[in-house]
């Protein structure tokens, strides 16, 4: 019993602190860190909007299933449930779109907000037709409406600024509440903006649960509810990508149990090789911890992913030992190879660093560490705790031994092979590269098409182009607004451009504000205009009292400012996304529609100074391309790394070259294989490339010491402890080939396609030819 | 002060009462399609003099009204399920009953009666029924909602049998006096 204790021991030491280490600095969940970094003003700003902005507290919810009157009632309960939460800055379902208060408020500011105020409205000669149309409207069977503001407000300004903050969208409303249009089966929309900002996951959760939670508790019956938004795709992406996970694990945990023991015969084999993935993954977390400060949940995930190569060393040394032979002595007669094909591939994720997200470089760091432990683990600790247990790897059925031996003399076929991977790649002008951002979200497709579709049908469609300004503060910010809309007027003028949203066509800034004031007639000049105007009409001589009163108020209100408006109301939702504080200052945004000529955009805001005009799809498509570059360009620096650290370790370039030349051929069937798939490329599959280059390494330099020539009993075992290490590769990395998360598909059917390559190709190319006749 | 009486008179809670209102009711909902002619003045504070009208007012069960003003501007203002549409002078308004809920309040007070649908009147309106001797009905509304009572305050509308004779609104210190006339 006592020969179990040591085992035990160290896995259970380093089990335990691995719980510890991640109990006491649990891993994050930034999103932020996964996101490229750029130089750009105009990517800069794009990156931190979607990271902060207002866009991503949105959430979208839509309820279908029922007849519109039982929907209309679902969603009146769930916002009232909503509102009442208090978790929310804003709930928006059609119920109560502009409260009596903020009603009254906008009123009393009608003179000070309305585009309409100009001095001209004020004069007899302006007031005379308003006039006469107010008294044809009092005889119409729209009186009701008329009187409601016509005689506080005959010159309609009020009206021309409340049409402007209702603007348009796909919604109608039907039984009192919002509806998607179309013929479509009816669906209830509802708005919210969560309180909690883009970068709290668990705010933006808690966000959504309180709406699943008020839809539950309205008694639904059969009626479904859709929920979207950024704070959703969060929590969606880290479900989706944890129930693979989970799956996956169970999975390739029992079946590579099952082949270790068909290959050993010893469950105790399985302990064993936990014991350096333990410590690998322990020691990864530890260095990013203090590397990092803190660990991000995808980088530790993907990192222990990437020790699995780690999984190979432990299944080397134990399935190779000769004989008798002290386990010390099979790890020394190893260790040569071993070290060098470990060296290798931590240089190869050093080279990661280089790739310009710290989310990246994390799971560089891990990795690296971790293979760095688990070789020095597999090498000095583990004989001593093995060395109890007979543990020997079984022989391979006679007859697939003699295949996998035959190998090598396939030689020509394979080159050949390459060389029409080769060409073929070359001919069809090299890999399909990713360039679409969408794609490399964790979201799976159905979550985004309900997303965009909600969000088509609130009239909230993704923007293609928009213009930043910036201001010290939200005064100077709706100014610089107000003056590029100066600018862009004539671009309205002549259709080249459809229309434009700004935050100061809901809130002028309070310079517009006081300007508009001054034009204010005094109150004697208005009375007087006022009765010339209506001479000859049958209105009493006090009707237009209100109209007076109002703008004599209006003379001496303070100008209405962003922060005066009340949390909640249509005009603070209105304003939210098109104007906000940042670390900078404030910034407002310019959302330009039916833009034909964007050069004529950025002419007319040329003397705007700092005026930045974004295009989405281009500045994320640009910015995904020179991340891709950059990591390309990190992999190729590993790759030249990998190369000349071979050949110093081999002693001769010729001997280095020809050990990189079955790694170099993986990596190019690899690539190859997955352009005739179809499948674009994208920095998954190239953090998966250098997995694989990893992987590779390990099979060129234990498989090249064969000699193809004379096959002898330690050739056979070495073949076959490769052939293990493989097989336990591909029973992991197969199945997360079947995922339906876009970023572990990718890295799965890279590596799962690569290691049988890698595989073939070292078996074929690496071990030595000596001439026998 | 006769007619008062009168109405005190009708509004104690007798049992043939609610048997009134309901053959009233049944009276109105059996007619499926209707012409009336119609005549009505408006009178607001605003205002020295009144406002005059006429036209003709068509119904068909089970949801449209149409009003057809002829003097002193041509327009016209049909309801149709949720949608009121008014033509006038060339303009075309289209409104959304669900965005408007005092202008459907309105609306329901006259197409609720002229489908006989007192459960429809009475999700709105506080429904008073009375008939006075002369063999006339008279059905007095009055807003449930406080939003709603701030635009209109009370709407009387009277009739014989199955037909509409009048229908009084007060609204925000006006008056609007309709009195319809059925047409063959």
């Amino acid at each position: 019993m006592t020969r179990w204790l040591p085992l035990m021991l160290a896995l259970g030491l380093l089990l335990g602190g691995l719980t510890i280490a991640v109990r006491t600095a649990p891993p994050g969940g930034d999103m932020a860190d996964f996101l490229p970094r750029s130089d750009r003003a105009e990517a800069r700003f794009l990156l931190a909007e979607l990271q902060r902005g207002a866009a991503t507290t949105l959430l979208l919810a839509g309820i279908e299933g029922a007849a519109p009157a039982e929907l209309a009632r679902l969603s009146r309960v769930v916002g009232d449930a909503l509102r009442d939460s208090g978790r929310f800055a804003f709930v928006a379902n059609g119920t109560q779109d502009v409260s009596e208060a903020e009603r009254e408020q906008v009123f009393a500011y009608r003179y000070l907000l309305s585009p309409l105020t100009e001095p001209a409205i004020f004069t007899a000669p302006a007031l005379r037709p308003k006039l006469e149309a107010l008294l044809d409207g009092l005889g119409s069977s729209a009186a009701p409406l008329v009187r409601q503001f016509g005689f506080a407000d005959p010159t309609g300004a009020f009206i021309a600024f409340a049409r402007g903050l209702i603007g348009s969208s796909g919604v109608t409303l039907r039984e009192g509440v919002w509806f998607a249009g179309g013929e479509s089966a009816p669906r209830a929309l509802l708005l919210a903006r969560s309180r909690a900002n883009g970068l709290d996951p668990e705010g933006q959760q808690a966000a959504a649960d309180t709406i699943r939670a008020a839809f539950a508790a309205a008694t639904p019956g059969a009626a479904r509810l859709l929920l979207s938004g950024p704070g959703v795709f969060a929590a969606e992406a880290a479900r989706a990508i944890r129930e693979d996970v989970e799956m996956i694990s169970v999975a390739s945990a029992l079946l590579v149990a099952a082949l270790l023991l068909w290959r050993t015969r010893s469950p105790t084999m399985l302990a064993l090789v936990g014991v350096p993935l333990a410590a690998g993954t322990l020691a990864g977390y530890l260095a990013v911890l203090l590397l990092f400060g803190a660990v991000h949940g995808a980088a530790f995930g993907f990192g222990m992913t990437m020790l699995g190569v780690a999984v190979d060393y432990p299944i080397l040394l134990l399935t190779q030992r000769l004989g008798d032979e002290a386990l010390g002595a099979t790890a020394r007669r190893i260790w040569p190879t071993l070290r060098l094909s470990a060296l290798a591939a931590i240089i190869g994720m050093v080279a990661m660093l280089g790739a310009g997200f710290s989310g990246l470089q994390q799971l560089g760091v891990f990795a690296a560490a971790g293979l760095l432990a688990s070789v020095i683990v597999t090498r000095y600790a583990l004989p001593r705790l093995a060395q109890p247990f007979a543990i020997a790897a079984r022989p391979l059925p006679v007859g697939f031994a003699d295949m996998l031996r035959r190998l090598p003399r396939a030689r020509g076929a394979a080159l050949a092979l390459l060389a029409v991977a080769a060409l073929g790649l070359l001919a069809a002008g090299g890999p399909t590269l990713e360039r679409d951002i969408a794609a490399l979200s964790p979201v799976p497709e159905a979550p985004r098409r309900l997303d965009t579709e909600l969000r088509a049908a609130l009239g909230a469609p993704d923007v293609g182009t928009f213009v930043v300004l910036r201001g010290a503060d939200a005064e100077a910010a709706l100014q610089a607004s107000e003056r590029a809309a100066r600018a862009l007027a004539p671009l309205l003028a002549d259709g080249r451009l459809g229309s434009l949203d700004h935050p100061a066509r809901y809130l002028p800034s309070a310079a517009t504000q006081r300007a508009r004031q001054a034009m204010l007639p005094e109150d004697a000049a208005l009375r007087q205009a006022l009765e010339a105007a209506r001479a000859g009409l049958p209105f009493r001589a006090a009707a237009f009292d209100p109209f007076l009163d109002g703008v004599a108020r209006s003379r001496a209100l303070p100008p209405l400012t962003p922060a005066a408006l009340a949390p909640g109301s249509a005009l603070a939702a209105r304003i939210a996304p098109l104007l906000a504080a940042d670390e900078g200052g404030w910034h407002a945004l310019l959302l330009p529609a039916g833009l034909t000529d964007l050069a004529a955009l950025r002419r007319a805001l040329g003397g705007e100074d700092g005026a930045l005009v974004i295009e989405l799809r281009a500045e994320l498509s640009s910015l995904l391309g020179s991340a891709s570059l950059r990591a390309a360009l990190a992999a190729g620096l590993g790759a030249a790394l990998v190369l000349a650290l071979l050949a110093a370790g081999l002693s001769s370039l010729r001997a280095g070259l020809h050990a990189a030349l079955p790694i170099a051929g993986a990596l190019l069937l690899t690539v190859a294989s997955l352009t005739l798939l179809g499948e674009r490329l994208n920095l998954f599959h190239l953090a998966a490339c250098l997995l694989l280059a990893g992987i590779a390494i390990d099979y060129a330099l234990f498989l090249r010491g064969l000699d193809a020539a004379a096959p002898g009993p330690a050739a056979a075992q070495t073949l076959a402890a490769v052939l293990t290490c493989m097989l336990t590769t591909l029973l992991t990395f197969g199945l997360l080939a079947f995922c339906t998360t876009p970023v572990l598909r990718s890295i799965g059917l890279t590596v799962a396609l690569g290691v049988l390559f890698a595989f073939l190709l070292a078996a074929i190319l690496a071990p030595r030819r000596t001439r026998t006749t | 002060m006769r007619r008062r009486a009168l109405i005190l008179l009708a509004a104690l809670p007798l049992p043939a009462h609610a048997a009134g209102v309901e053959d009233v009711m049944r009276g109105l909902a059996a007619v499926r399609e209707s012409r009336a002619a119609f005549s009505e003045t408006r009178s607001i504070p605003e205002l020295e003099s009144v406002l005059p009208s006429r036209g003709t007012l068509s119904w068909r069960a089970p949801d449209q009204v149409e009003k057809h003003t002829t003097e002193p501007v041509e327009e016209r203002l049909t309801v149709a399920a949720d949608t009121l549409t008014l033509d006038r002078r060339g303009a075309r308004q289209v409104l959304n009953l669900d965005a408007a809920p005092e202008i459907r309040a309105m609306v329901e007070a006259i197409r609720g009666t002229l489908a006989g649908d007192l459960a429809r009147l009475a999700s709105f309106y506080d429904v008073r029924f009375s008939e006075p001797a002369d063999g006339s009905w008279r059905l007095a509304l009055f807003p449930r909602s406080a939003r709603l009572a701030a635009a209109v305050q009370a709407i009387v509308i009277t009739g014989r049998a199955a037909q509409i004779t009048g229908v009084e609104t007060q609204e925000r210190g006006g008056i609007t006096r309709m009195t319809i006339e059925a047409r063959p």
